[in-house]
């Protein structure tokens, strides 16, 4: 535990039996950081929520331990977090039940929350008529009412519309920046992790399997399983070549296809290739920027703000994104013949597993 | 027999609640915290448990008035408290009644929160004490429902309170058993009027706790 450390988690392992059948979460080891917001990736199914809550203490861990030093409440707020009979502010007033806060402290807390999350309006409305967006409102103001040490965040912006998600998790965000709290937070939104991760912890079928700044876990992905959940979804095998240009590599796909990247494989080696869509350059000219072939537009799915178009590159699927409206996007086609390139510092490298 | 005097009159309606409203309290005291704790956990042995208690809520009151005389009378278990044809023993035999009701209205109650209700509490750290007193505010419009329901039961019965307590003038007999034995007698006026006052009063009390239940949706 370095002097950071607020909460740490070694060794874990939790087992859980339901009528679905036995699950079971191991981690070797998770430490959330003071005034560090942790962002816990996976997908469905993958132990996120169970990882939150035995960080919580609300699941008996079968092995190893969880340790805190947190000088503050460590509190939570759930996937679905149901209000409690009564008004929104006795909704955040019921945080401050047993504590020695007098009359007047409690009222400015309350008040000081529902501001922070923009549901003052509402402190007088029962709990029970909030929409689905205004009680995940009222839920974080609960919790930052504590003026909690550690916020444990289950799938928070979970069921909400775009919109609703966008500016629950900017708020989100302001409320972190100034309060300070460490934040560890489950979601399998990659852009909500992206905006509100220092960290990223992956979970992969009940195993947390990487654990990293935000940026190396979402260039650097230790496998292409972690790849795929942290969005880096162009994937391609190829073989590390022996043609070097500096010290730059050839990693070979076929006869046509080659990417250049930094590598200390040696060559004959089998690996994954990975490219972030956003990494992806496409151009329908000659692409002599780190070139990496030419391929064919497959497919294209235009949601107004972005296009993404699939393109047939050595025989696998290549997603990028294009801004809607603008540019490339205005004339490319399904059909149409492009030139893919892509960055050697952006080209990243994964071991292919011998089973 | 005497013609019914206002007197009488007070008298037998003064029993049935010293009679009915104690028996109440009592199954209120055990019953809620053994329906809360039966509909807040999950353990080996609750199915079965709530298939008792469902029972129980259905449970011919006739039976369940049998059951506390054998346990009542002379030879019984419970002979020598000498209960037998007193107020004890009908209040006994309601509790054994109303018990049922309040557990099982209870449990569904709280089996009706959330279930991750308990655990935002936890982990809002609120201390025992007021987690008890969080949970009963949340449940109170099923607890009043509860309440309603067996004081509706315990009000209205008439076989147990008349195998336990007899119907004795003066001791045991109560606006139900007064209202049996007027009829049988040919006295329907009399009955008739009595049953208007136990109508008027389970009116005056679910009205009051209905008023309660509903002031507390707002």
């Amino acid at each position: 535990m370095s002097a950071s450390t607020i909460l740490s988690a070694s060794d874990l392992r939790v087992e859980l039996q339901s009528r679905r059948g036995s699950f079971v979460l191991t981690a070797d080891a998770l430490d959330l950081h003071a005034r560090e917001a942790l962002v816990i990736l996976g997908p469905n199914g993958s132990g996120k929520s169970t990882l939150v809550r035995t960080l919580a203490g609300l699941e008996r861990p079968a092995g190893g331990r969880v340790a805190s030093v947190a000088t503050g409440p460590v509190t939570m707020v759930f996937q679905r977090p149901a209000p409690f009979a009564g008004s929104v502010a006795h909704n955040v007033r019921v945080a401050f039940l047993g504590t020695k806060l007098t009359g007047a402290e409690r009222r400015a807390r309350v008040g000081e929350a529902l501001e922070r999350f923009k549901i003052d309006h509402l402190a007088e409305h029962r709990a029970a008529t909030l929409s689905g967006g205004e009680l995940r409102r009222l839920a974080l103001s609960r919790a930052f009412a504590l003026r909690p040490a550690v916020l444990l965040l289950d799938e928070p912006f979970a069921a909400l519309d775009a919109d609703g998600q966008a500016a629950l998790s900017l708020d989100l965000r302001r409320a972190i920046s100034d309060t300070g709290v460490a934040v560890a937070m489950v979601t399998h939104d990659l852009r909500r992790a992206m905006l509100l991760a220092d960290r990223i912890a992956v979970l992969l079928d009940g195993k947390l399997v990487q654990v990293g700044r935000r940026d190396d876990v979402l260039e650097r992905p230790s496998t292409p399983e972690i790849a795929q959940v942290v969005g880096m979804t162009n994937l391609v095998q190829g073989v590390v070549g022996t043609d070097r240009r500096g010290d730059l590599v050839m990693v070979e796909v076929d006869a046509q296809h080659r990417v250049a990247t930094h590598t200390e494989c040696a060559a004959g080696t089998r690996v994954w290739i990975g490219i972030r869509p956003e990494h992806l350059k496409l151009d329908v000219g000659r692409g002599d920027v780190d070139p990496i072939g030419k391929g064919v537009v497959r497919g294209m799915i235009n949601d107004g703000v972005s296009v993404s178009v699939g393109v047939d590159w050595a025989g696998s699927e290549l997603r990028t994104h294009l801004m809607a409206g603008r540019g490339l996007a205005r004339s490319l086609e399904v059909g149409a013949e492009v030139s893919l390139s892509a960055s050697p510092e952006h080209v990243h490298l994964m071991p292919v597993r011998s089973d | 027999m005497s013609p019914l005097s206002i007197g009488l009159l007070v008298e037998i309606t003064a029993r049935t609640l010293a009679v009915c409203l104690p028996a109440l309290v009592i199954s209120l005291a055990i019953g809620l915290p053994i329906g809360i704790a039966i509909g807040g956990r999950r353990f080996t042995g609750r199915v079965p448990l709530v298939s008792l208690v469902n029972t129980g809520m259905g449970a011919p009151p006739v039976v369940v008035g049998l059951l506390v005389y054998f346990a009542l009378e002379r030879n019984g278990p419970f002979g020598d408290l000498s209960w037998l044809y007193s107020s004890q023993a009908m209040i006994l035999a309601q509790v054994v009644i109303a018990l049922p009701l309040i557990v099982g209205i209870t449990l569904a109650a709280v089996g009706s929160l959330d279930e991750d209700w308990e655990l935002q509490i936890r982990t809002l750290g609120v201390p025992k004490r007021w987690r008890l007193w969080l949970l009963v505010r949340e449940i109170r419009l099923g607890l009043l429902a509860a309440v309603i329901t067996a004081l509706g039961g315990i009000l209205s019965e008439v076989g147990a309170v008349m195998a336990v307590g007899g119907n004795l003038e003066g001791e045991t007999r109560v606006l139900t058993t007064a209202i049996l034995m007027y009829t049988q007698m040919g006295e329907l006026e009399v009955a008739l009027g009595l049953a208007a006052i136990l109508v008027g009063l389970m009116l005056v009390l679910a009205g009051l706790l209905t008023a309660v239940q509903q002031s507390g949706r707002t």
